[in-house]
C-alpha cells in the first residue's frame, strides 16, 4: 500500500444525505460522531459539501426530487469517491417500497459500492460499511 | 544627450507647461471638429509629458533650483489684472447663481486682495516669480503626464457621454477648453513661487472645478458646482488671508525666500510671525484637498463626467491642496500648528476610510478613499520629518496614478453596464475581463504590497511613531482601508461558473491605451520605486530639511523588494498560463444539490413546485453601523471643532 | 546561515505545523472524551488531499490559493532571514487577501458569506499584529528582526506584556477557533457548510491547509520573538499560547462578527495602545 493509498483509507471525509429516511438512519449515523462511538478516530470527518467528500452516504429511498439533488451532489464530488447506501429503504426502498412515488433504492440514481442493510442499521455496521468502501476504493 | 537638454532654453519649456496649454484652452474652445480636437489634444498632451521630462532631467542633471524670471512684460501686472478679473467672474458667477455665500466670499477676497496690492509694499522680491525645485518638478511630471492621460481620455468619453445626451450643440469645445486651462494653471501654480502667483493659479483651479462640475448643467449639477465653489472660495479666502498677513508682518511673499529664511536663519521670531499666515494657508490647503469638514464638494464633484474626476481627485484640483501644504512644511515643524495639521489629516483619513465602507457607488468608495488618502497625505506633512515628507511625495506620485485609473476604468464600465454600483459589476471578470483586470491592478496597486501606496503607507506609519495619536488613528485607518477595496474587487470577480467561459472586450484604443498605460505605470513604478525615491522624491526632501540621504530613506525600502515582488509575479503566473483548467474539470457552486442542473451556468435552484429562481449574493455593506448620514454629522462637527483648535493652537503658540 | 533557515522554513515548518495540528485534533479529542485521530492525521488528509480529482469553478482559484500559500511562506521567509516586520505584516495580508478574493470569485451564497466575514477577521487582527510591531520598534528603534535578535536587549515581554495577551486573540481569529470562528470552522458548522472554504477543492484546499501550517508557525515566530533573548523559552511562550487557544476553542461557542469586531477593537486594541502608551510614558 503506497502512501496516498494510505492516506486514503485513513482520512475518509463523509458527505450525508438523507434522500428521503424516516430519520432512524440519520440518527444513528450521527452517533456514530459521539464520544461513544468517535468516528474521527479513524480520520472520519462529516463534512456537508461534495466538494470535500471522498464517502456519499445516502440513507432513505429516493423519490424523484431528491434523486435530482443526489446526482447533483454526486456531480459535485471530485474523484476518487464512493457511496454507501445505509438502511434497508436505501437498498430497496425499504418499507417505502410500494409507494406510487419512491424510486426503489437509491442505486437506479448513483452508482452504489457498499451496502449497508438494517433497520436501522447499527453505527458498527456504517463504519464498516465506509471501511469496505474505502477498501474498495484502494482497489479500483 | 545632457546637453541637449541643455539647450532647450527655459523659456520655451515654460511656455509649453503653462502657456500653451493656456492659449489651446482658446484655441479649442472654439473648434468645432471632432478629428481637429482629438489632434489638438494628444499634441498638447504630448508636449506637456515631453517638456515636464526635460525640466526634470535638466534639474536632475544640473542639481540646481531654478529661479527664473520671465521677460518680455510685465508679468506681475498682468498677473494682478487678471486677479481682479477673476474676482469680477466669481462675483458674476455669484449673481447668476444666486448664492449669497459666494458672493460674500468673493467680495471678501476681493477687498483683501485690494489691500495687499495696492496697500504698504514693504519688501522687494528676492527672487524671480519663477522658482522650479524638486517638489515642483515631481508635481508637474504629475499633471503632466497623468493629467494628459485624462485628457486624452477624455476624447471618446466624452463624445459618448454626449450620444445619450441629445444636444443640439456639442458642448466638448467647453469642456476641453477648462481641462486644458485647467492643466496650464496647475503646472502655473507648482512653476512658481510667488506667493501671489500661486494664489492667482490656485484661484483659477477654483474656477475650472466650478466649469468642469456643473457642465452637464443639471440641476444637480449646477447645486454641487455651486457648493464647490463657496467650499473652495472659503479656502480662497483663508489663502489670501494668510498672503495679507505676511505682508503685513513686513516678511517676503516668495516662498522660496521663506523656505530659505527658515533654513538657514531658524529664528524663532520669524517662525513666530510666519504661524499664524501658514495656518491660514494650511486652511486654504485643506479645503481643496477635501479635508473633513469640507469633504462634500469633491463627493457631490461626482456628478460631473468621469473624466473630471478623474482629473480632480488624481493630478488636480486636491493635490493643488496638499501640494500647497508640503510646499511650506518645514516652515511650521516643530510647532503646534505641525501636530494639529498632522491630527486633522490622520482624522480624515480614519474617517473617509470608514465612510467608504458603507458605500456602493463606485465614484463615491473613490471619492471617500481620495478623502482618506489626502488625509494621509496631509498628515505626513503635518508629521513634518523628512521621512514623512518623503513619504507624502511617494503618495502623492503613486496615489495620482491608482486614482486616476481607478476612476477611469469605472467611467468605461459606466459605459458600458450603464451603471456606476458596485453591486452591479458583480461578476465584471467575465464579462469586461480587460477593463477588470486593469481595475484589479488599479486597487490592488492602492492596498497592498508590492505596489508603491503601501510601501508609502509604512514609511508613514513609521514616521508617525514620534506622535503617538496619530499613529493609532493611521493603524486603524489602513485596516479600514482594507475593508472596502476587498469587497469591491470581491464583486467584481463574483462569477458564475461555466459563464461561458471569458468574452473577449473590445475596447476602444483610446480607452485601452490610456487605462494600459496607467496601469502598467503602477507596475512599473512600483518595480522602480528606489530608483524613483532616489532620484525625484529624496532629492525634494533633502532640499527642504538639510538632510543627508540615510536619514530619510524609509526602512521599509531596504526590504527585498525584488525577491517579494518576484515571488508574487510568478505565484500569479504560474497558474495563470500553465494549469489550465479543462471544462470538464469546472464544477458550478455549491447550492445544496438544488441547482438546476450540473453544467448550467446561471445560478439557478428549483424551489417549490418545480419553480426555478436566481441565487443572488451581494456585498455587505453594515448598513446599521456605516449610516453615512449620521456619520457624517459627527464628522463635520469634530472636524469643525479640530480646524478651531488648531486656529487656537497657533494663537497660543508663541 | 540564511539558507539554513530558508531550508528550514520551507521544509521543517510545514512538518511542525502539521503536528501541531494533529496534536490539536488529539487534544480536543480527549477534551470531549473520545480517542480522537492519529496526530499524523493532517498528513494523511494532505496527502489524500494532493490525490484527488481536480475540480474547481473557475481558473482564478487557482491562482488565488497560489499567491495565498506564496505570501504565506514568504513572509515566513522573512521572518527567518530577519528582514522588515512591517513589510512581513503585508505581504501576509496579501496572501490574505488573495485567499478572500478566491472565496469571492465563486458565486456561492456559502462562500461569498465566508469572504465577507473574512475579511472582518482581517480587519479584527491586523491591527493588533501591526501594535505589536510597533511595540517592537518603540524597544528597538527599528523594524528589522535582525536588529531585534542581534541587539542586547531584555526580553520584550517584560516591557510588551499586553501582547502576549492580543497575540493569542490574533492566533485564535487566524486558525478560526472559537469564539472566532466566523467565516469557516474545522467542525461542520452547517449553515455555512465551511464558509469561505467550501469552493475550494483536492489540491487547492490541500495547499490552503499547508498554508495554515505556515501561518502558525509564524504565528508561534511572533510570539517567540517576546522572549527574543532565548528562543528556547520563546518557543515553550508559543506553545503554551497555542494550548491556550485550543483550551479557548474547546470551552467557548461561537459568537457574531459584531461581537468579534467589538472585543479585538475595544479589549485588544484598548490594552494594545495601554500598552504602547506606557511606553511612551516612561521613555
Ligand atoms: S431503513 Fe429503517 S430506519 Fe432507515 S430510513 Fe428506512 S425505515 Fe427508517
Amino acid at each position: 500500500m503506497n502512501i496516498l493509498q494510505k492516506s486514503r483509507a485513513k482520512s475518509p471525509w463523509i458527505l450525508h444525505y438523507d434522500a428521503g429516511a424516516c430519520n432512524g438512519c440519520d440518527i444513528e449515523i450521527l452517533a456514530c460522531l459521539t464520544p461513544v462511538y468517535d468516528i474521527e478516530r479513524f480520520g472520519m470527518v462529516n463534512v456537508g459539501n461534495p466538494k470535500h467528500a471522498d464517502v456519499l452516504l445516502v440513507t432513505g429511498t429516493c423519490n424523484k426530487r431528491s434523486a435530482r439533488v443526489l446526482k447533483n451532489l454526486y456531480d459535485q464530488m471530485p474523484d476518487p469517491k464512493v457511496v454507501v447506501a445505509v438502511g434497508a429503504c436505501a437498498l430497496s426502498g425499504g418499507i417505502f417500497h410500494e409507494c406510487y412515488n419512491v424510486l426503489q433504492g437509491v442505486d437506479g440514481t448513483v452508482p452504489v459500492d457498499v451496502y449497508v442493510p438494517g433497520c436501522a442499521p447499527r453505527p458498527e455496521a456504517i463504519m464498516e460499511g465506509v471501511m469496505m468502501a474505502l477498501e474498495k476504493m484502494n482497489k479500483r | 544627450m545632457s546637453n541637449l537638454i541643455y539647450y532647450v532654453p527655459l523659456s520655451i519649456i515654460l511656455v509649453a507647461l503653462i502657456l500653451a496649454p493656456l492659449v489651446f484652452a482658446f484655441v479649442i474652445s472654439i473648434v468645432r471638429s471632432d478629428y481637429l480636437r482629438s489632434l489638438i489634444i494628444i499634441m498638447i498632451a504630448a508636449v506637456l509629458a515631453i517638456s515636464s521630462l526635460i525640466l526634470f532631467a535638466r534639474v536632475t542633471i544640473t542639481h540646481q533650483i531654478i529661479h527664473y524670471a520671465p521677460g518680455l512684460i510685465d508679468w506681475n501686472l498682468l498677473v494682478t489684472i487678471a486677479d481682479f478679473g477673476l474676482m469680477a467672474m466669481f462675483i458674476r458667477m455669484g449673481v447668476r447663481r444666486k448664492s449669497a455665500l459666494i458672493l460674500v466670499f468673493a467680495v471678501i477676497q476681493t477687498i483683501i486682495l485690494a489691500w495687499v496690492e495696492f496697500g504698504p509694499k514693504h519688501t522687494e522680491m528676492a527672487y524671480p516669480p519663477i522658482f522650479i525645485d524638486w517638489l515642483s518638478i515631481v508635481m508637474t511630471l504629475i499633471v503632466s503626464i497623468v493629467g494628459s492621460v485624462v485628457a486624452i481620455y477624455s476624447l471618446p468619453y466624452m463624445r459618448e457621454h454626449e450620444r445619450h445626451q441629445n444636444l443640439t450643440i456639442s458642448k466638448q469645445p467647453q469642456f476641453f477648453r477648462t481641462l486644458l486651462l485647467f492643466l496650464g494653471a496647475m503646472n502655473g501654480m507648482v512653476l512658481s513661487g510667488n506667493l501671489l502667483w500661486i494664489y492667482f493659479f490656485w484661484e483659477i483651479t477654483t474656477l475650472c472645478s466650478f466649469c468642469l462640475i456643473s457642465h452637464d448643467e443639471t440641476e444637480e449639477s449646477l447645486r454641487n458646482a455651486t457648493r464647490a465653489l463657496w467650499m473652495n472660495m472659503v479656502g480662497g479666502v483663508g489663502f489670501i488671508t494668510g498672503i495679507a498677513l505676511i505682508q503685513f508682518n513686513k516678511l517676503p511673499m516668495d516662498a522660496s525666500r521663506l523656505l530659505e529664511l527658515v533654513r538657514t536663519g531658524n529664528e524663532a521670531h520669524i517662525i513666530a510671525l510666519l504661524i499664524l499666515p501658514m495656518a491660514c494657508l494650511c486652511f486654504a490647503g485643506f479645503t481643496k484637498a477635501a479635508q473633513m469638514p469640507f469633504q462634500s464638494w469633491l463627493l457631490g464633484a461626482m456628478v460631473a463626467p468621469t473624466p473630471v474626476s478623474a482629473l480632480l481627485h488624481s493630478s488636480t484640483m486636491v493635490k493643488a491642496g496638499v501640494y500647497l501644504i508640503i510646499r511650506f512644511a518645514p516652515i511650521f515643524r516643530h510647532t503646534a500648528l505641525s501636530e494639529m495639521v498632522a491630527i486633522v489629516g490622520a482624522f480624515s483619513f480614519i474617517t473617509g476610510a470608514m465612510l467608504a465602507i458603507g458605500q456602493s457607488n463606485a465614484k463615491k468608495v473613490l471619492a471617500y478613499s481620495t478623502i482618506s488618502n489626502l488625509g494621509l497625505i496631509i498628515a505626513c506633512a503635518g508629521l513634518n520629518t523628512p521621512l514623512a515628507l518623503a513619504a507624502a511625495v511617494m503618495l502623492i506620485i503613486f496615489h495620482a496614478v491608482s486614482k486616476g485609473l481607478l476612476f477611469m476604468a469605472t467611467g468605461v464600465v459606466d459605459q458600458s453596464i450603464h451603471s456606476k454600483d458596485i453591486e452591479d459589476m458583480q461578476g465584471l471578470w467575465a464579462r469586461m475581463p480587460l477593463t477588470s483586470l486593469i481595475m484589479v491592478i488599479g486597487i490592488l496597486s492602492m492596498l497592498l504590497p508590492p505596489f508603491g501606496v503601501l510601501i508609502a503607507k509604512l514609511a508613514a506609519i513609521e514616521s508617525s511613531i514620534q506622535n503617538p495619536l496619530v499613529m493609532v488613528m493611521l493603524v486603524i485607518g489602513s485596516t479600514l482601508t482594507v475593508v472596502f477595496w476587498t469587497k469591491w474587487m470581491g464583486r467584481m470577480l463574483a462569477t458564475n461558473p461555466q459563464a461561458d467561459g471569458r468574452k473577449r472586450e473590445n475596447l476602444p484604443a483610446l480607452y485601452a491605451g490610456t487605462l494600459a498605460f496607467l496601469a502598467c505605470g503602477a507596475v512599473i513604478l512600483s518595480l522602480f520605486i528606489k530608483p524613483i525615491l532616489e532620484n525625484l522624491v529624496l532629492p525634494a526632501v533633502a532640499n527642504y530639511y538639510n538632510v543627508a540621504g540615510m536619514e530619510m530613506t524609509p526602512t521599509v525600502l531596504s526590504a527585498p523588494w525584488l525577491m517579494i515582488f518576484l515571488v508574487i509575479a510568478l505565484s500569479v503566473l504560474a497558474p495563470t498560463f500553465f494549469n489550465h483548467l479543462r471544462s470538464s474539470q469546472i464544477k458550478p457552486a455549491y447550492l445544496c444539490g438544488e441547482q438546476i442542473s450540473s453544467r448550467a451556468a446561471t445560478a439557478q435552484f428549483l424551489t417549490v413546485a418545480d419553480g426555478t429562481a436566481e441565487m443572488t449574493v451581494r456585498s455587505y455593506y453594515f448598513e446599521k453601523v456605516t449610516d453615512e448620514s449620521f456619520h457624517v454629522k459627527w464628522v463635520t462637527i469634530v472636524a469643525t471643532l479640530l480646524i478651531v483648535i488648531l486656529f487656537g493652537a497657533v494663537y497660543l503658540w508663541k | 546561515m540564511e539558507i539554513i533557515n530558508i531550508f528550514f522554513v520551507i521544509v521543517i515548518a510545514p512538518v511542525i505545523g502539521g503536528l501541531l495540528f494533529g496534536l490539536d485534533r488529539k487534544l480536543t479529542a480527549r477534551l470531549q472524551k473520545r480517542m480522537g485521530p492519529p496526530i499524523l492525521q493532517p498528513f494523511y488528509d494532505l496527502f489524500k488531499l494532493f490525490g484527488k480529482g481536480r475540480i474547481a469553478s473557475n481558473q482564478f482559484q487557482l491562482i488565488s490559493v497560489s499567491v495565498y500559500i506564496a505570501c504565506t511562506i514568504l513572509s515566513l521567509i522573512l521572518l527567518a532571514t530577519g528582514q522588515d516586520l512591517l513589510v512581513l505584516l503585508f505581504v501576509l495580508a496579501l496572501g490574505h487577501i488573495m485567499l478572500i478574493l478566491g472565496g469571492f470569485s465563486v458565486r456561492s451564497p456559502y462562500s461569498q458569506i465566508g469572504s465577507q466575514r473574512e475579511i472582518l477577521q482581517l480587519m479584527a487582527y491586523e491591527p493588533l499584529l501591526v501594535f505589536m510591531v510597533i511595540g517592537t520598534y518603540l524597544k528597538t528603534g527599528s523594524f528589522l528582526v535582525s536588529n531585534l535578535m542581534t541587539g542586547s536587549y531584555k526580553p520584550l515581554l517584560i516591557s510588551l506584556p499586553a501582547f502576549l495577551l492580543t497575540q493569542i486573540i490574533v492566533m485564535a481569529i487566524k486558525l478560526h477557533k472559537s469564539p472566532f470562528d466566523i467565516s469557516a470552522s474545522h467542525h461542520a458548522h452547517q449553515e455555512l457548510v465551511r464558509g469561505i472554504y467550501t469552493e475550494f477543492s483536492g489540491a487547492q484546499l490541500a495547499l490552503i491547509e499547508m498554508a495554515h501550517w505556515y501561518e502558525l508557525i509564524l504565528l508561534m515566530g511572533f510570539i517567540a520573538l517576546l522572549w527574543q533573548t532565548n528562543l528556547v523559552i520563546g518557543g515553550l511562550i508559543a506553545f503554551a499560547c497555542f494550548l491556550a487557544v485550543i483550551l479557548l476553542d474547546n470551552i467557548s461557542a461561537r459568537l457574531t462578527w459584531k461581537w468579534m469586531i467589538r472585543f479585538a477593537w475595544s479589549f485588544g486594541v484598548g490594552i494594545s495602545v495601554a500598552n504602547l502608551a506606557a511606553i511612551y510614558i516612561l521613555r
